[in-house]
């Protein structure tokens, strides 16, 4: 039986925790990639590989994933952006919470609908830092910036790819499935 | 709902209560961090951890670039070479002339007991540019243990690059002179006349505000520091106007400009001391933060476009 025939419900109870190493250096990459020397109208359009990573965790290792490391991440973005501590934090935080309350729901569509589920999500976090600069005064950044979002959400097929099949292998292998 | 556990699997407070507590926080400190600047210290630690892995980044594409360097064309080189060596005979002459002005200088320096505002000052490689797409900032490689203080203004080899904005351990934050609101104040090269350039919060353009319909300037005139604000020593060029728009409908001329320093693609950068004998300014400082946070827009009274900060 492949994992995905089973109800989400049933994958959970199946499965065995992801291994706290994968979930740290999977974060840790996802952090490495986002402070690579963007610039230019590339930068604008940079995916959110932290906020992805950390969808991804949240939902799949929700009970020790969640609210507070989505907090704790967004601290570290502020800082390495260089933007005001705190706007990361509140849109991570605003996301995950989006991702743990339709968890259940998402995880029960194939990827194709889940990546629109998740686009929802990404928007959100995108729109909250949008919504706080303008507030404090800065200029629309221009319609690159909402390519992002878009970016950030198709990368959850491929994230899904690279980080659940690593978890599916270390159940085989401790023959839970 | 299926999901919800049984009461003994105790879960810690529910999704919502925990999304309240959280925006709470996050709105706290950025009231904290916007208003009263209490944050530099958290942000400097933090920066301790960042910094490692933002170097490790960096790595690749360095290295990548390094590489290229050694393979460089052998007549690309020989031309450079033949290019450079014309242009140090072009500067020698030049040069000597400089000494000798320098040496008459040192001589009335000595008599006003004044420091040259050039010397010690701290060449800084460009790390990245900050990944913020709503503010114009590098980070340049420098930080608190070289001795670089916020404040100190940025120069490359043919311009003003910008101004400290925050200091870390190891680098330290530059805005650009392009950031929003970010002001220099001016003069006009060919007449003397003063004024502000501002920041337009896009990339390479800067305005040129409040200067009135009858002001001479004509496209194609350059702006240096005025050095009124004792933070810019005088004479560095900042920008080069490229349009001037006047309409006797508004009381003031429209000036755009370009940064004369390759603001958004330089490598290396010097960080120019500040003054030594000016007097601490604690609000100044306080007020030189906003524009980099994306306000401070009380800066731009047209009642004293030269008021030093």
């Amino acid at each position: 039986m492949r994992p995905a025939d089973l109800t989400p419900v049933a994958r959970d109870v199946m499965k065995l925790p992801a291994s706290a190493g994968l979930i740290f250096f999977s974060t840790l990459g996802a952090f490495l990639l986002s402070v690579l020397p963007w610039s230019g109208q590339w930068m604008l359009a940079r995916p959110d590989f932290v906020l992805i990573v950390l969808l991804f965790w949240t939902m799949n290792e929700p009970r020790s994933i969640g609210q507070g490391m989505a907090f704790a991440l967004g601290l570290l973005m502020d800082v390495s952006d260089s933007m005001l501590l705190g706007q990361h934090a509140l849109a991570y935080v605003a996301a995950v919470f989006g991702a743990q309350v339709l968890r259940v729901r998402i995880l029960s569509f194939p990827l194709p609908e889940q990546t629109l589920h998740l686009l929802g999500l990404t928007v959100a976090a995108s729109l909250v830092t949008l919504a706080l600069n303008l507030l404090l005064g800065a200029d629309f950044p221009g319609f690159a910036y909402l390519v992002s979002p878009v970016v950030t959400a198709l990368l959850w097929a491929p994230v899904n790819w690279l980080l659940y099949s690593g978890a599916v292998r270390r159940r085989r292998d401790s023959g839970a499935v | 709902m299926i999901r919800e556990p049984p009461p003994f699997f105790h879960r810690g407070p529910s999704p919502l209560a925990r999304l309240t507590f959280f925006t709470l926080a996050a709105i706290a400190l950025m009231i904290a961090d916007h208003r009263f600047q209490a944050l530099d210290r958290v942000r400097l630690s933090l920066t301790v951890l960042v910094h490692p892995l933002q170097q490790a980044a960096a790595m690749p594409s360095q290295a990548l670039g390094r590489l290229a360097d050694y393979f460089t064309l052998q007549d690309r080189l020989v031309r450079e070479n033949a290019e450079l060596k014309t242009k140090v005979l072009e500067q020698s002459s030049a040069a000597q002339e400089v000494r000798l002005l320098r040496a008459e200088q040192e001589k009335l320096r000595t008599l006003a007991a004044a420091r040259s505002r050039y010397e010690g000052g701290i060449l800084g490689e460009v790390l990245y540019t900050a990944r913020n797409p709503f503010t114009r900032k590098i980070v340049v490689d420098r930080g608190v243990m070289e001795g670089v203080v916020a404040g100190m203004p940025v120069i490359d080899g043919t311009g003003v690059v910008g101004q400290v904005t925050s200091v870390g351990t190891f680098a330290s934050e530059v805005t650009l002179v392009t950031e929003k609101d970010q002001s220099v104040p001016v003069m006009l090269l060919r007449n003397g006349l003063r004024a502000v350039a501002v920041g337009s919060g896009k990339d390479g353009s800067i305005d040129v505000p409040f200067m009135p319909v009858s002001a001479d300037v004509v496209a194609g005139d350059v702006f240096v520091t005025s050095g009124i604000d004792q933070t810019y020593p005088s004479g560095l060029v900042v920008a080069q106007v490229t349009s001037v728009e006047k309409n006797a409908a508004r009381v003031f001329a429209r000036i755009a400009a370009r940064p004369a320093a390759g603001v958004e693609n330089h490598r290396f950068v010097m960080l120019l001391p500040l003054p030594a004998g000016a007097p601490a300014r604690p609000e100044a400082r306080a007020e030189e933060k906003k524009p980099a946070r994306g306000s401070g827009k009380a800066r731009r009274d047209p009642q004293k476009p030269n008021a030093p900060r």
